[in-house]
């Protein structure tokens, strides 16, 4: 029996509610057409499976892989943002946590926190959908490129191409664009040298999330600082931090000027100005640099491709 | 240009592709399903039971869990009030990305201030944020006590624990709320479900 208010669904108790055991399985992808397939699994040594789910709308999704009970029942310490281990203790999903119904006081497993940072008494909670699983689905690999290099040089431009090429491939993409998130998440940051680290270090955080998504993350901000964008990639797997560095010479930025920001440095009304009154420390070891001379600028699209190849060739674009 | 915050001289970047391109690609609708409740009350195993039924109807989704943002994006962060509120804002500012993104993004988080979990909601559209109340008794939480916290709590070794020595505002308002059916907590696949058909039922399951 559900009660349903307005806003509220109140879970009062669903006798109708029958996750039966099934046991076919096969593989889903975003785009193929779906079939109705129940999925058996292992969640933490405990077999349990889902009946057919309901009625299903969608004719894009291929039938789904069921997960490897390998993978749901793994006892290893790893990370789940990437994988890389982590030393952090973790909760399995099991125990009173599983799926059966449990009464009050069945659980009395303790788990271990950790301290990390500023935040006491933490644990690591693992999940049985990985980003492997949510790759497959994607039919892609998560990612970051992060597109770096003076105001003006490009960088928006080019990851709004990007993204537009990869949309036009199938691929699911997502833009953290400097001056965007500081409508946002990071809006209580100013220019400040601290706040600069800051606001890229919860950009490279976030980014890793999204990577972790399976999403293909395009980060585009000055980012100035080399030692701040190499902890950025330190987040980060070997090979899933792209960074691309627009290497525009400060000329060329400033005659386009798009948001009028050289001449207000140059008349002192800004300071600290990326390439005016503050360094701007370029890439030693970018894996993209896009090179534009004065009066020689290749089209946004055509940058584009340049990335996009990249990442066909070290297989961001397959799970 | 405008200036917002403490950032001046910023602009808003437009693109071709939006979420509504997105959400075709992926046949779903961005939203944040935001589960609250006490320690030890389920939201994270629930949080991962809800991930793993949406991902077996091909759906993607992503996990916002409290603590393991503390181990990366909020680890500057303590448990103060203030840091309590700006952890919370944070999450919601970035599961509001993951929305804009075409993604479900479940948060999973004690968050316990009314006040704190609205500035969250106010984030998005309304209808995009389904707040999930995990009304579990504290006697169920404490006697579950995963984490070993309420023990430290009671003995004075924790200060400022939520639902110990400090406040857990219920919701007045939540999309869905789980709750024991006589003393029993329900599986967590059967109030995942209940999410689910919710989801399918307001549209999110379709682009």
């Amino acid at each position: 029996m559900i009660g349903v208010t307005n806003k509220s669904l109140i879970l009062l108790g669903c006798p109708e509610l029958d996750f039966g055991k099934s046991t076919s399985s096969s593989s889903r992808k975003l785009g193929f057409p779906k079939q109705r397939v129940p999925v058996s699994f292992d969640f933490c040594g405990i077999n349990k499976g889902l009946s057919g789910s309901p009625p299903v709308r969608s004719s894009f999704l291929a039938p789904l892989k069921a997960m490897d009970g390998s993978r749901t029942s793994s006892t290893a310490s790893s990370s789940y943002l990437n994988d890389k281990v982590a030393n952090f203790p973790e909760i399995h999903l099991s125990g009173c946590n599983s799926d059966d119904n449990v009464t009050v006081n069945d659980c009395k497993d303790v788990l271990k926190t950790s301290t990390v940072g500023n935040s006491t008494n933490i644990v690591w909670h693992k999940c049985s959908v990985e980003k492997s699983d949510r790759q497959e689905l994607l039919g892609q690999k998560g990612c970051v490129i992060w597109i770096t290099g003076l105001s003006g040089s490009g960088k928006s431009t080019l990851a709004c191409a990007l993204c537009r090429g990869l949309h036009a491939r199938g691929k699911l993409t997502y833009i953290l664009d400097g001056d965007n998130v500081r409508h946002g998440l990071n809006r209580d940051l100013s220019f400040k040298a601290e706040d600069r680290a800051e606001n890229i270090r919860r950009i490279g955080e976030v980014a890793k999330l999204f990577a972790d998504a399976g999403v293909i993350c395009i980060a585009s901000l000055i980012s100035p600082y080399r030692k701040d964008r190499d902890a950025c990639r330190a987040l980060l797997p070997d090979g899933a931090f792209i960074e691309v560095f627009m290497d525009v010479p400060l000329q060329v930025c400033e005659a386009r000027d798009p948001k009028g920001l050289y001449k207000l440095a140059r008349a002192g009304k800004i300071k600290g100005f990326t390439g005016i009154d503050d360094p701007y420390e370029p890439p030693l070891n970018s894996e993209i640099a896009l090179h534009q001379k004065v009066g020689l600028c290749d089209s946004p699209h055509d940058l584009a491709e340049t990335v996009i190849s990249y990442l066909e060739e070290k297989g961001y674009l397959e799970p | 240009m405008a200036t917002l915050g403490n950032s001046a001289n910023i602009f808003w970047h437009e693109c071709p592709v939006g979420q509504a391109e997105r959400q075709k690609l992926l046949n779903q609708k961005g939203c944040v399903v935001w589960i609250t409740g006490l320690s030890g009350s389920g939201k994270s195993t629930l949080a991962c039971t809800l991930g793993r039924e949406l991902h077996s109807r091909g759906h993607l989704s992503y996990v916002l869990d409290g603590d393991n943002l503390r181990h990366g994006l909020n680890k500057n962060l303590g448990f103060a009030p203030e840091d309590r509120t700006e952890n919370i804002r944070r999450v919601g500012e970035v599961a509001k990305l993951f929305a804009d993104a075409g993604l479900i993004c479940i948060a999973s988080l004690i968050s316990p201030y009314q006040k704190d979990r609205d500035s969250c909601r106010a984030l998005l559209p309304d209808a995009n944020f389904i707040e999930v109340f995990m009304n579990m008794p504290l006697s169920l939480c404490e006697g579950r006590d995963p984490k070993g916290l309420y023990k430290l709590a009671r003995a004075g070794k924790i200060k400022g624990f939520t639902g110990i020595d400090d406040p857990y505002e219920a919701p007045l308002n939540c999309e869905i709320e789980l709750r024991q059916i006589n003393g029993v907590c329900p599986a967590p696949s059967e109030m995942a479900g209940k999410v689910v058909s919710y989801l399918d039922s307001k549209g999110f399951l379709q682009a």
